[in-house]
């Protein structure tokens, strides 16, 4: 019973952190992207603009909820939801510290791959259910992306749980070495790509495309069923650096105990600036140069790093 | 919201003061005025000029999305013409409400440089759709938009979510009519007389 | 390529267009009947005239006269060409089987003046909308939506 009670605190304490997570990285993106332009982001609404996503999200909860005429009604309420959710999910298997993650399995790893992808599922369903051929097509042309960008970014970080030898989290976190920086290098450049690719963001945001597909998928979403979507962008940047500063960076090295946290916190915020600073720099790459970038560029760096470090591994 | 007086009615026998919660609301829906940019002329460069690095829009809280579904107000910028007609009218239906329009440029206010001599410009796009916003210029500087969304964020503020009710606030500028149009031209007294309800419009050109 | 080696250039080559060549405002202009139209465009085509910059028309009250601007990029000259048309029979051959670029030229003398091309591959409006009713720059276009200046501003 207490188990119960446990899991449903907790599942407030994520959903809250997650919309706090996606309140801040719509803030520090919009900051980041208005610096990068040679402009201020937003100033008003608070101090630095901070209350600014509060704003955005009291608006957006009190908007006419559109459903179009030709729409399937119940995949189109479920759509976001099936977007939003495996993404929440993933958050759960983060080593926050050396022995300490919200969800500590074994599998950790895996599950943090392998679950999102679940949300390949919603944006066909979002696509699909708008009843517009528009919104379909961009459906479409996400779901490829999102699921041929998940081989290279599984051998990516395939090559990390090679060296540690371990698929759970917290261990992997714990046995870190900084040599590893060096050896996992043009890994951790491709897992980064690719994950910015599975989020359909950045130069590889061709399904929502603002100047061609009018936004794709969610065209024909409005008010707080399009902000379920952009909070799914925003989770699942956070989750990706968050992941990425674990695994790759070693996580709160060179610190331990609260300070390694916040080295997490600010590895991740650095990865994320860094992600934010790709999207509002390069222009946007076509389906095809997408495609071929990850099937003829990324997937065979990722399987020459998993060879480079299978080849260091008896030495170790 | 008829459902605020309802429940008002029920709870206590009196309508809901809400200042509070009115308050919360329209700050919240003044401060993220996400815009359509229906720019079709020369003012959609104005436009663009008004959200880059210069006059930026993005520090108001206000940013372009291209689709209609997004966003809260329209901002007509440019002639809009006879073919046009329909596909602007088509978007703004397509616009969830609470949604604003701010006419931005002569030819939207009023057909602007094209009112005489021409077949094909609707004159003024309050033919089509309701602005709440007019913005005459041609083009109005960058700054004059911004300062007709900040126009528009105090009209958003005198709104209520209970029905029939409003809060006064200060418009800046005068108004037409107001004790400071001060005009001794004919035809603008005129058209101020009409605006505000005293005298009213006769004929017209459709 | 100054004026007299254009004529001298089309003289030579081709000496019945000669007379039909004259100056107009500093410009080369070649004005032929309109059963000519086609096959001096032609000429002029194989001339090295291999850039059409524009075909409109003017309302001449009594007849349309159609202009086209042509360019040859390797000499370096430009030339108009300009035939007359009938207002109770406003039609004339297409150039688009010369150059490309003829079509929505054609397409916009077809929408605002009425003359229609003989051979167009999509003879329709281009500007306004489909279901409007007459053509506007014809001098004795009336619409009763046009307001007209009065002369005291």
């Amino acid at each position: 019973m207490s188990g119960l009670l446990w899991g449903m605190l907790f599942g407030l304490l994520a959903g809250t952190a997650i919309a706090l997570a996606a309140l801040f990285g719509v803030w520090w993106e919009r900051k980041v992207a208005g610096r990068i332009q040679m402009r201020f982001g937003p100033q008003e609404a608070g101090p630095a603009g901070l209350l600014q996503t509060l704003a955005d999200t009291i608006k957006l909860v009190l908007k006419e909820d559109i459903t179009p005429r030709l729409a399937d009604k119940r995949l189109f309420r479920v759509a976001p939801l099936v977007v939003f959710t495996p993404v929440a999910m993933s958050l759960a298997v983060i080593p926050f510290a050396k022995g300490w993650a919200p969800l500590d399995t074994s599998v950790g790893v895996l599950f943090f791959l392998a679950v999102p992808s679940i949300s390949v599922l919603g944006i066909l369903l979002g696509g699909w259910a708008s009843g517009n051929s528009y919104a379909t097509l961009g459906g479409m042309r996400g779901a490829a992306q999102m699921v041929s960008y998940e081989v290279p970014r599984t051998l990516a970080v395939l090559s990390v749980v090679v060296l540690a030898g371990t698929l759970r989290p917290t261990l992997l976190l714990g046995r870190f070495q900084w040599w590893w920086l060096i050896a996992t290098f043009a890994g951790f450049v491709v897992y980064l790509i690719s994950s910015i690719a599975e989020m359909n963001r950045g130069p590889f945001d061709l399904a929502e495309a603002e100047s061609e597909l009018v936004a794709g998928y969610f065209a024909d979403y409005s008010g707080i069923r399009w902000a379920v979507f952009m909070m799914t962008e925003y989770g699942s940047v956070l989750a990706a650096s968050l992941f990425g500063a674990a695994t790759f960076l070693g996580g709160g090295w060179p610190f331990g105990g609260l300070l390694g946290v916040v080295a997490l916190l600010v590895k991740a915020v650095l990865i994320t600036t860094l992600i934010i600073w790709v999207k509002w720099t390069l222009p946007r790459m076509r389906a095809d140069q997408l495609m071929r970038l990850c099937w003829t560029v990324l997937t065979p760096i990722a399987l020459v790093q998993l060879l480079i470090v299978g080849a260091v591994v008896p030495w170790l | 919201m008829a459902l605020v007086d309802k429940i008002g009615q029920s709870l206590t026998g009196a309508p809901l003061v809400l200042t509070n919660v009115d308050a919360l609301i329209d700050w919240s829906r003044g401060q993220s005025l996400w815009a359509m940019p229906m720019g079709t002329a020369c003012c959609a460069m104005e436009l663009i000029a008004a959200s880059f690095s210069k006059f930026d829009f993005d520090r108001l809280g206000s940013f372009p999305r291209p689709d209609p579904r997004h966003t809260d107000v329209m901002i007509v910028a440019g002639t809009i013409t006879r073919k046009m007609a329909p596909a602007v009218k088509r978007l703004w239906e397509q616009m969830p409400e609470p949604k604003y329009c701010i006419a931005m440029g002569n030819c939207a206010v009023s057909g602007g440089i094209f009112y005489y001599d021409t077949y094909s410009v609707v004159r003024g796009v309050d033919e089509i759709i309701p602005v709440d916003v007019y913005l005459s210029g041609c083009p109005p500087r960058p700054e004059a938009l911004q300062d007709a969304v900040l126009q528009l964020r105090e009209l958003i503020r005198s709104r209520s979510i209970a029905q029939g009710r409003e809060y006064d606030r200060v418009y800046t500028l005068p108004l037409p009519g107001g004790e400071r149009a001060g005009t001794t031209d004919p035809g603008r007294a005129e058209a101020a007389d009409v605006l505000a309800g005293r005298r009213p419009k006769t004929g017209g050109d459709e | 390529m100054n004026i007299d080696e254009l004529r001298e250039h089309l003289c030579a080559t081709y000496p019945d267009l000669c007379p039909l060549f004259s100056i107009e405002f500093g410009d080369g202009v070649l004005i032929v009947d309109r059963g000519r139209y086609w096959s001096a465009a032609k000429d002029l085509r194989d001339l090295g005239f291999d850039r059409l910059g524009m075909i409109t028309a003017v309302d001449g009250i009594d007849d349309f006269e159609i202009v086209a601007r042509l360019t040859a990029r390797e000499i370096g000259a430009h030339i108009f060409l300009k035939t007359h048309v009938p207002r109770d029979e406003p039609a004339i051959e297409t150039l688009t089987d010369l150059w490309p670029a003829a079509d929505w030229q054609e397409r916009e003398v077809y929408d605002m003046f009425g003359i229609s091309f003989r051979g167009h591959p999509d003879m329709r409006r281009i500007l306004l909308p489909d279901d409007w009713v007459g053509h506007p720059l014809r001098k004795d276009y009336r619409d009763e939506r046009i307001i007209r200046r009065p002369d005291y501003i």
